[in-house]
């Protein structure tokens, strides 16, 4: 039993498909290495492929001379705001594309998947004059209401689409009560789509934490900058301190990663709906 | 926020549906043909609005307003920006500038590649996985791995990897005889063009994947089995039976790739800045530099404006190309 096991995980196929995961990841221990690597170590030709006894100097120059810590409390903030917003306005709007007669459905889902297409150096000039004048420049709102805005249309989708799969007689049943609408969706509709909103949410979560072209242009105050700028940031005068870099890049994946890796099975299903449907 | 805000509503709705067991007919609602249907369009008019407002304030908005502002000189004030009218000049100094030229074709070419590249080998890695029969998860996670990895981040370590001293890719290819001294990847233009699409390649090929991977699963196993009975191969199967089911999914893998690609700013903002000289300079990493960094918003905004043209023009060519719209349409 053990050895057919045994022998069927030593199929080509599977041979090949644990190559290329390993080959996808080996970028990333690379980086993971080099932050435990002793700053005297980096600058070796050719490289220590396992630096022996792998030192902390890196982080502790992240987090103690450069506060990386900060940087990454933004991103939380910055993230878990948006990322409510963007579910407590996509959840009524979904609602209503997957399920009243109002007009024009299908060219308002055709407009939203236009405009989350477009690249933001188009709105990048016009926003950073109107956050100018509103005196919104370095602030987190500065970063949350475009992130709302570039992450509705998607969510909106994948909300659609997980809605659309609820049983319909759920909430035929709620409407012969009489139940007003907002309570149908809250108390009938979100329970039976919680996989679907945990997709639209994570993918938010996700796209915040990692933007940077907004990031970079409207924070310039490194009180309310988010991770991807300090990292931008940290080059040196003369020398790139990768250590340093990839000690904070290495504690700022490790989140990101591990929501990945507990929620992969939904990612992959969201990645695929988002397409498969649309 | 609705009419009927008072009526009652079933504290236990797994109790309601035993009302449809109910011999009598329900009272509400009442059966007035157009008023349901009505309701049910005002509702979705509510419902839709907030978020709609709020996509366009932030989106259409601004896009219009950054035409506005490319027709201007805008020029910081104290109390804020003021626009003077200077016609096309802004779009004449753009279109008539190599720079912008170089960025344009740069950018077109790099996305031709790149996405050739990243749907063949996502279609590849997909096909793989499909025939895993163990560890098919750990195949699947190492691919979100590179989906999730900040994109700065991924330019920093690329460049780390490609660096002339000291990086690990001079020492592998130098393990490999391939080359016998370390070369300097990101000063020579070809090469600086392979190590910022090596970094795309791999940041996502794995979006393309499990895409593929997604339509893949959901094609009918009996269909090889029938096509294996009437005797057709390995790649008369693939190009009978996967490819043409397979095509909703890689339509759209295709088309977010291409008009994501054309937005590109990260990668080459940090891998290569664009260098040496203006070589891997992006639009994007162009229209930010005027903008930031020569301060020109009138300009800066001619580019973006022209960005985004392009983005609108390429999103329509695939939609009327793949019908992509219809099939929208149809579904909603």
């Amino acid at each position: 039993m053990g050895r057919s096991r045994f022998a069927e995980a030593l199929r080509p196929a599977n041979l090949l498909g644990y190559a290329l995961g390993i080959f996808f990841l080996l970028p990333v221990i690379w980086l993971v290495i080099t932050g435990f690597t002793p700053p005297k170590g980096l600058g070796k030709f050719p490289p220590d492929l396992l630096p022996w006894p792998p030192s902390l100097t890196n982080f502790s120059r992240a987090f103690g001379e450069n506060d990386f810590l900060g940087f990454l409390i933004n991103t939380v903030i910055v993230g878990v705001v948006t990322t409510v917003l963007v579910l407590l306005l996509g959840i009524p709007a979904a609602y209503a594309l997957a399920r009243t007669a109002m007009r024009g459905k299908a060219a308002i889902l055709i407009g939203l998947v236009t405009i989350s297409m477009f690249p933001p150096i188009g709105v990048i000039p016009p926003l950073y004059v109107g956050l100018r004048t509103i005196g919104w420049l370095n602030s987190y709102q500065a970063l949350v209401l475009p992130y709302l805005a570039f992450n509705l249309p998607f969510a909106i989708w994948i909300l659609r689409n997980t809605f659309r799969e609820v049983p319909e007689e759920i909430e035929q049943a709620g409407e012969i009560d009489g139940a007003p609408t907002w309570r149908i969706i809250v108390q009938l509709v979100v329970p039976q789509a919680v996989p679907g909103i945990f997709v639209a949410g994570i993918f938010t979560f996700v796209a915040c934490s990692t933007e940077f072209l907004m990031a970079l242009s409207f924070n310039t105050n490194s009180d309310v900058q988010t991770v991807p700028v300090g990292i931008a940031l940290f080059g040196g005068q003369f020398e790139m301190p990768y250590g340093t870099i990839f000690a904070a890049s290495a504690a700022s994946l490790l989140p990101l990663v591990i929501l990945v890796l507990v929620f992969g099975r939904w990612i992959v299903s969201g990645l695929s709906q988002g397409s498969m449907k649309g | 926020m609705e009419s009927l805000g008072s009526a009652r509503l079933d504290p236990a709705p797994n109790r309601v549906p035993a009302r449809n067991l109910d011999p009598w007919p329900a009272p509400s609602p009442p059966p007035r043909g157009g008023g349901r249907a009505r309701r049910s369009r005002r509702q979705g008019n509510l419902l839709v609005a907030p978020a709609l407002a709020v996509v366009a304030i932030v989106t259409l908005l601004p896009i219009a307003f950054s035409v506005f502002m490319s027709f201007t000189d805008p020029a910081a004030g104290p109390d804020g920006f003021t626009f003077t009218w200077v016609g096309t000049e802004n779009y004449q100094s753009v279109l008539g500038s190599e720079v912008f030229r170089h960025a344009v074709q740069f950018t077109v070419l790099f996305t031709v590649i790149t996405v050739i590249i990243e749907m063949s080998l996502g279609i590849a890695v997909a096909l793989v996985i499909d025939r895993m029969t163990v560890g098919r998860s750990f195949a699947i996670a190492s691919m979100l791995v590179p989906w999730a990895v900040i994109t700065v981040i991924s330019a920093q370590l690329w460049n780390y990897i490609f660096n002339g001293v000291y990086g690990i890719a001079n020492a592998l290819l130098m393990w490999l005889h391939l080359i016998d001294e370390p070369t300097s990847f990101l000063s020579t233009p070809n090469s600086a063009l392979i190590a910022l699409g090596m970094a795309d390649v791999w940041k996502t090929t794995p979006f393309v994947a499990i895409i593929a991977l997604g339509g893949l699963q959901m094609i009918d196993r009996e269909l090889y089995q029938a096509a294996a009975i009437d005797g057709a191969g390995p790649v008369a199967r693939f190009r009978a039976i996967t490819l043409p089911l397979l095509r909703p999914a890689l339509v759209t893998a295709l088309t977010f790739r291409v008009l994501q690609s054309f937005g590109l700013f990260d990668l080459p903002f940090i891998l290569t800045h664009g260098g040496p000289g203006h070589t891997t300079e992006t639009v994007g990493v162009l229209a930010y530099d005027v903008l930031f960094g020569d301060l020109n918003f009138g300009a800066g905004a001619a580019i973006s404006s022209l960005t985004t043209v392009m983005v609108l023009i390429a999103a329509l060519v695939f939609f009327k190309v793949f019908g992509f719209a219809k099939e929208v349409a149809d579904r909603g």
